[in-house]
């Protein structure tokens, strides 16, 4: 599933569970972008992570919405590019997913990431390179940036070097 | 040759929710022929287990879905065989801790003895 | 279009004013004066049999019909009318599978000729319920029988409503939850892959915050187990619900503990199990309540959490906070606090956040992270400190409404095997289902004084 180069010994070594994508199996879900969000993906296609921001009340907000949950606007709105930095503040690991194209690399991390931008916005990640259920919780953590079934790509994140 | 078929419940056993194929006389037959037989549902193991008292049959094992690699290394078998109906809870997994799948009807139509 | 008095009006959802969101609203002004006086419950199936009185819409007329009956009325007195018109349980009828046209046709049919089956409007069952004479007012409580409930004793209250039905149905098809539709595609459209890319089951943002609870104050998963068998064990005793019906097992803590996980650290008996099941109630004003058939159980407040988390799922901190604040509102507008409880019974559909819900209302004094080891004493109906009575979800399968339906029969006391007996039923609070977003209400065997 996880779309980054790792050398295939450490990924054993790692943990029997993880294993690299081969052949596209196991990719994410292409994705479509739409109104509302394809600044988003767009900005993803480019290696850059931006989230929406109310320029009103100078809060970011994640998912992206059509008006500002703080003060209800809807022109104050715009996109603000990230440091793409953060910290891991939790994570599940999923056994029994409802995506049919991930269910082959069933069990897999997914981590909730805070943006060192501003700790209340969250991005879901699978950390590719990090062994199952083996979560370094509070390591800082770096995005990058995976290709999809349909080639856009979509922010993912990994652990910074030295922080295991 | 010795072998091992675990039988999933729902959708595969007629007791099952909703009911399978495969009758309980099916699971007592291949019992008395030798073969090693048990459950391995998502039904909580102490329900699996009481079901089998009901029926009388002696099984020699009744787990949880994810527990069937645990089941190989517990019985040693020439085989072993898994029976479901679901491609995602019972062939994967089954595959993956290498047993045999068959579903019921390819059960049914195999011949056993 | 409703049969309303003999004429036509559309139904609506409720207006958001309808729901008690603010803290600081003093006492409810209809405190104890709109009563429960009727319960009526269908049958509970795993999924639709594709015959026309187990559809959804079958099976809801069955609720109705059995609602009225209980509480003696005579079915042209009922002019009120509130319900969820969703009724899925996540399943939806496939695109291009033909219509079940024999189902749809065995009964008054509207506009939408899956109304009735994968969904429920009032003008499907006003078509359907010739009964139903002196229908006034319909209303929409879209999302659970929580949020119906809120509107129906708001509508009493304000007078919109003199005898009113309360109605929930739940419609389930083949097929895995949620394993269809857009999950099996090859793309989603951009707003849901921002959640939904990452395969995330149902039960994952309770999951994670099940994991940071436990860190936060030292829990693990397996001391959640005395809760799931003493929940499946109330819920053995709830002749309504699924398991009861269908398959009376119980779940011991080995099968707890042996259970596959879905979500780490949230395993497959922390979920609920989809079911096809309706339930109505008749609700009235106190003053007519006092002079029908069942002894009646008066509504002192109804209240709502409308919070919206910052980003993608709640944090432990933004769950606590609300929880903490929904049992201000509740107290607060029943003019009751956590000490006048005779029983709990918070939502459990997923039975990893049960423990927030009670907290937050500090049921007998419990403080944040303590609900674990309360766990581990008598929890249940015979003991002094009953968790969760109905059984809820994780006993009796997912309705969103056995909860309610319990609190009224404790209260009456027909409650059966499931009575509660080491308290005296006086005072309960039901409601969910999110920690963070829900409709909760406080019921009472006497309206207050």
């Amino acid at each position: 599933m996880q779309c980054v180069a790792v050398d295939p010994i450490t990924v054993v070594a790692f943990n029997a569970s993880f294993r690299l994508e081969d052949n596209g199996e196991g990719m994410k879900q292409g994705v479509d972008p739409d109104d509302l969000t394809r600044p988003f993906w767009e900005a993803a296609n480019l290696d850059r992570l931006v989230i929406q921001n109310c320029t009103r009340c100078d809060r970011l907000q994640h998912p992206p919405a059509r008006t500002c949950h703080q003060c209800g606007s809807d022109g104050a709105l715009a996109w603000k590019e990230m440091s793409g930095r953060g910290r891991i503040y939790n994570y599940g690991v999923v056994h029994d997913c409802p995506i049919r194209l991930l269910q082959e690399d069933q069990p897999f991390n997914v981590a909730v990431i805070m943006l060192n931008d501003d700790p209340g916005i969250q991005m879901y990640s699978h950390l590719p390179g990090t062994p199952v259920d083996d979560i370094p919780i509070g390591a800082d953590v770096e995005v990058v940036f995976e290709a999809t079934a349909n080639g856009q790509k979509v922010p993912e994140w990994r652990v910074v070097a030295g922080e295991r | 040759m010795r072998a091992l078929i675990s039988f999933d419940i729902d959708g595969t056993l007629e007791e099952g929710d909703p009911p399978g194929i495969l009758t309980i006389d099916f699971v007592r037959e291949t019992k008395q022929d030798g073969f090693l037989v048990g459950s391995c549902s998502d039904r909580p193991i102490s329900a699996q287990r009481a079901m089998w008292e009901r029926h009388g049959i002696d099984v020699d094992f009744a787990v949880s879905k994810h527990m069937l690699a645990d089941v190989k290394s517990r019985f040693t078998a020439d085989v072993y065989y898994h029976i479901g109906d679901r491609e995602d809870l019972d062939k994967r997994p089954a595959e993956q801790a290498g047993f045999e799948f068959l579903w019921p009807h390819e059960a049914l139509a195999k011949p056993w003895g | 279009m409703a049969r309303c008095g003999g004429g036509a009006v559309s139904t609506s959802p409720a207006p958001a004013s309808v729901y008690r969101v603010k803290e600081g609203l003093g006492l409810w002004e209809h405190r104890g004066k709109v009563a429960a006086v009727g319960i009526g419950h269908s049958p509970t199936f795993r999924r639709w049999d594709g015959t026309p009185e187990n559809s959804v819409g079958g099976i809801s007329l069955e609720a109705l019909r059995r609602a009225i009956d209980d509480a003696g009325v005579n079915p042209a007195d009922v002019d009120g009318l509130v319900m969820d018109p969703s009724t899925t349980t996540g399943a939806f009828w496939p695109r291009g599978k033909p219509l079940p046209w024999d189902s749809i046709n065995a009964y008054n049919r509207t506009d939408d000729p899956l109304d009735g089956i994968t969904g429920l409007s009032a003008d499907w069952i006003l078509a359907n319920s010739a009964e139903l004479t002196g229908i006034e007012f319909t209303s929409y409580g879209v999302g659970c029988m929580s949020n119906a409930i809120c509107v129906a004793a708001q509508a009493i209250g304000d007078g919109r409503a003199h005898t009113c039905l309360v109605l929930k149905s739940w419609h389930n098809l083949e097929g895995r939850y949620y394993q269809g539709g857009a999950n099996a595609g090859n793309a989603i459209p951009g707003s849901s892959a921002i959640r939904s890319l990452w395969g995330t089951p149902a039960c994952f943002g309770t999951a994670v915050q099940f994991a940071e609870y436990c860190r936060k104050y030292g829990k693990t998963h397996d001391m959640m187990a005395p809760f799931i068998e003493n929940s499946r064990q109330n819920g053995l005793k709830f002749p309504e619900g699924y398991w009861a019906q269908h398959r009376p097992e119980e779940i011991t803590p080995e099968d707890y503990e042996a259970a596959r996980w879905i979500a780490k650290p949230a395993n497959l008996f922390d979920n609920d199990l989809p079911i096809m099941v309706s339930a109505a109630y008749l609700f009235t004003t106190a003053d007519r309540a006092r002079h029908l058939k069942q002894q009646p159980v008066y509504i002192l407040n109804h209240a709502t959490s409308r919070t919206r988390p910052r980003s993608l799922t709640p944090t432990l901190d933004e769950v606590e906070a609300d929880t903490a604040r929904t049992a201000r509102k509740i107290y607060e507008g029943a003019g009751i606090t956590a000490n006048d409880l005779s029983f709990e019974n918070m939502y459990d559909g997923f039975a990893l956040f049960h423990q927030f819900h009670i907290e937050g209302l500090g049921y007998r004094g419990l403080k944040f992270g303590e609900a674990l080891d309360f766990y581990q004493t008598d929890i249940s109906i015979s003991g002094p400190n009953p968790v969760s009575p109905s059984g809820g979800n994780i006993g009796c399968g997912r309705s969103r409404f056995w909860m309610h339906t319990d609190c009224i029969q404790q209260i009456q006391q027909r409650a059966g095997a499931r009575q509660v007996t080491g308290v005296k039923p006086e005072i309960a609070v039901s409601g969910g289902p999110m920690p963070v977003g829900g409709n909760y209400m406080v019921w009472s065997a006497t309206p207050g004084s």
